[in-house]
């Protein structure tokens, strides 16, 4: 099998990169390998079974837990740090946009220049106006509903749909941040609005359901490949899923031929030879494939002379903070699946050094949960008091870290239930992290005072590696980073990577919105090779 | 939204149910109402209740039998103990929530009465208790200049 551009994994990376090298040339020959296998989307009897059992059909598409001493699992972690991988990604045709949340903020100009600005990490070879116009495509293409007017960074083009207004759930915590001299604004979000989207998307319906989405109205990548192969629009375009690639044929230093994979179906290793390869595989696969692709040239792994490949792991680790409130009068409960207010009044230069946050009020701030109790039994006076009385209140955030040596990804010698080869994660959080926690405690402890509410002990603290990053980092210089700044791997002619194990550093918001511009900024790069 | 497109493959060799279980299965929806005082009049959701109905059986051949089971339970408890106190046990009974359930009384509670509540609330018991949108009712596009599906911030200022 023989094509111009393959493409390793078909999740958003993969996809946006795709449609672009497509509408510049409908003709293109691009493959997609995918190593998982195909979800049903916008299913009626999937979506309901969803809503009562909160079962979804990709669960088993997930990586399973550590082991346990007593029980069965997959991956190693052998840092200080757990980072659990169960439940960051999914491994099927799109890959992990199936459940997203959908915030897509921009990072900001400052983000770009972390070495110069803080003395850690290193910079980004690219700066925020190198890739502003890309934000902007980037927010057309996924369908983002968000405020034009909001200052928090510079912007040339306005967002596709306009913002969700705040919810009554976001008063209490508004208004306490009005109290504080805290700005704040709306989640850019990818849910679809009245407007300019295509036939094939229906605006979002405010159903709450986002995990499975009975409408498609968050941009999924399993929806989008599937509306561009029903489209009949490009014949030379397909994708192969079962496919875990093995490794990357290596013909000299300088070039690659192509990939290996293990059709699952059939047991057989096939070869696929290309004039290009991006590895588009998430940012944890990314680099495993890396470093198993071994030649006499590349020892250590391809694009691994420095040692840099897999280190440098960072994630956001994701804070809940809980308060109580004693009554509840306005009966606010979740009425929406998705935050609408959040404040970058902490992300920002001043906070870069200790590590920028971002603060969101979830949509289930106070968390209501009518139906459990109406299963156990509760009546209608105590649902009634259940609703109106005390309750919680949540406040959730996510805070820069910065990329360590030490902290790595390596492929683990066995494999996990899906077919891949299984993950060593080595993982320890900075010593100083918890004082900056502490910090971040302080200022939420005053929001909550306004807000009458009364801090409920630490928060609670995931470092999933729901936003896994900078394993393949981009980098002016060989000696800190695996990729040039057009995502080339450094001494190879014709390899890519495109993922978030790209990002040189990662800021304080969800990375998907950046990866996309980065996507479609690589595809411009290679129509115009 | 698309069609049903997911089945098991032993659902479609399947005879659908009796017209007599599914109307007992609509009972139990309307008595859900009447339990929770949430929703006066739930005629308009006759239809959905049984596409949910088969929407399930599609996903999972066993749900024909505890829905047969179901209305087995349901007409003891009635029989036993009049028709109000009858569902008050079923939708109250402790026991009945024991995972796994190994009864039929729990096989009931779990795997219809509380799937029911659930769709219940999504189809509007919801706002009994106050609010304008719940998740997994479809509470329509959000259109500027139009009312929001839900309540914001600046109408509840507004007064
Ligand atoms: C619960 C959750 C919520 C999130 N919410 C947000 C959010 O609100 N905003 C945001 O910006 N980000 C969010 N993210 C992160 C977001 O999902 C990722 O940034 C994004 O999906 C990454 O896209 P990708 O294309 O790089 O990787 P993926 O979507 O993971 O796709 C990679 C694909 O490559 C395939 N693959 C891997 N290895 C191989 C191989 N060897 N051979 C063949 N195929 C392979 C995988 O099966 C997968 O399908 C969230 C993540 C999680 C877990
Ligand atoms: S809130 Fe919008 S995106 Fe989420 S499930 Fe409903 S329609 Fe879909």
């Amino acid at each position: 099998m023989q094509v111009d551009t393959l493409i390793i994994g078909s999740g958003i990376a993969a996809t946006a990169l795709a449609q672009r090298l497509l509408d510049k040339n409908r003709n293109a020959s691009i493959l997609l390998l995918e190593a998982g296998s195909h979800v049903m989307t916008r299913d009626s009897a999937l979506w309901e079974n969803y809503l009562v059992t909160g079962n979804l059909p990709y669960d088993q598409f997930k990586d399973l837990n550590y082991p346990q001493k007593d029980k069965p699992g997959e991956n190693a972690n052998i840092g200080g740090t757990e980072v659990p991988l169960a439940g960051s990604r999914v491994i099927t045709v799109g890959g992990s946009t199936i459940h997203w949340g959908g915030w897509s903020f921009r990072l900001k100009p400052e983000d770009f220049k972390l070495r110069t600005n803080t003395g850690f990490g290193i910079d980004w070879p690219i700066s925020y106006s190198d890739l502003e116009s890309y934000y902007g495509e980037a927010e057309h293409y996924i369908g983002i509903s968000g405020d034009s007017d909001d200052p928090s960074v510079p912007r040339s083009r306005k967002y596709p749909f306009s913002p969700f207004p705040f919810s009554l759930q976001d008063q209490p915590v508004a208004r306490a941040l009005e109290a504080l001299n805290i700005p704040y604004g709306n989640v850019p979000i990818a849910r679809y609005g009245v407007g300019e989207n295509n036939q094939n998307q229906v605006p979002c319906q405010t159903t709450g359901t986002c995990k499975y989405c009975p409408f498609g109205s968050r941009f999924n990548a399993t929806d989008r490949l599937s509306d561009m192969i029903s489209s009949n629009e490009y014949q030379n375009f397909n994708i192969i899923s079962g496919a875990v690639v093995e490794e990357i044929v290596i013909t000299s230093k300088s070039q690659i031929g192509g990939v290996i994979y293990l059709d699952k179906a059939s047991g057989k290793l096939i070869q696929v030879d290309a004039q290009r390869v991006v590895i588009a595989a998430g940012s944890i696969e990314s680099a495993k494939l890396l470093l198993r692709s071994t030649s006499p040239d590349w020892k250590k792994g391809l694009g691994n002379d420095s040692d840099i490949v897999g280190r440098n792991l960072v994630t956001h680790p994701y804070f809940i903070f809980t308060g109580t409130i004693k009554e509840n009068p306005l009966q606010l409960q979740p009425e929406m699946n998705f935050p609408t207010l959040c404040t970058r009044h902490f992300d920002s230069s001043a906070e870069q050094g200790a590590g920028k946050f971002i603060l969101v009020n979830p949509a289930d701030t106070v968390p209501v949960k009518l139906a459990s109790q109406m299963h156990s039994g509760m009546m209608r006076d105590g649902l009634n008091s259940y609703v109106s009385g005390p309750n919680q209140v949540q406040l959730h955030g996510m805070i820069e870290v910065f990329g360590e040596l030490h902290n790595r990804v390596t492929n683990f010698p066995s494999r996990n239930h899906l077919g891949m080869f299984e993950t060593s994660v080595d993982f320890t959080k900075d010593s100083n992290f918890d004082i900056r926690m502490g910090q971040i405690q302080e200022h939420v402890d005053k929001i909550f005072q306004n807000m009458g509410a009364q801090i409920v002990g630490k928060p609670s603290i995931s470092w999933r590696a729901d936003h896994a990053a900078s394993v393949c980092r981009m980098s002016n210089d060989p000696a800190s980073g695996v990729l040039d700044k057009n995502l080339q791997v450094f001494g190879l002619d014709n390899l890519f990577v495109c993922s978030n194990a790209a990002f040189s550093s990662i800021g304080a918001v969800n990375p998907t919105l950046t990866l996309t511009a980065l996507a479609i900024r690589l595809g411009d790069y290679l129509a115009n090779e | 939204m698309q069609p049903t497109k997911s089945q098991h493959p032993l659902s479609a060799t399947l005879a659908p149910l009796d017209d007599a279980i599914r109307d007992a299965m609509w009972e139990l929806f309307v008595q859900i109402g009447k339990f929770w005082k949430n929703i006066d009049d739930p005629s308009e959701h006759k239809p959905r209740v049984y596409s949910f109905m088969e929407n399930r059986i599609a996903l999972d051949p066993m749900y024909r039998d505890y829905y047969i089971t179901a209305n087995n339970v349901i007409k003891q408890l009635v029989d036993q103990y009049g028709e109000v106190e009858g569902y008050h046990h079923l939708f109250t009974d402790p026991d009945a929530m024991k995972s796994p359930p190994a009864t039929p009384l729990a096989l009931t509670r779990q795997k219809v009465s509380n799937e029911f509540v659930s769709l219940q609330l999504a189809v509007g018991g919801f706002k009994a208790f106050g609010a304008k949108n719940y998740c997994g009712f479809i509470g329509g596009a959000y259109v500027p200049s139009a009312p929001v599906p839900y309540r914001t911030m600046e109408n509840h200022d507004a007064g």
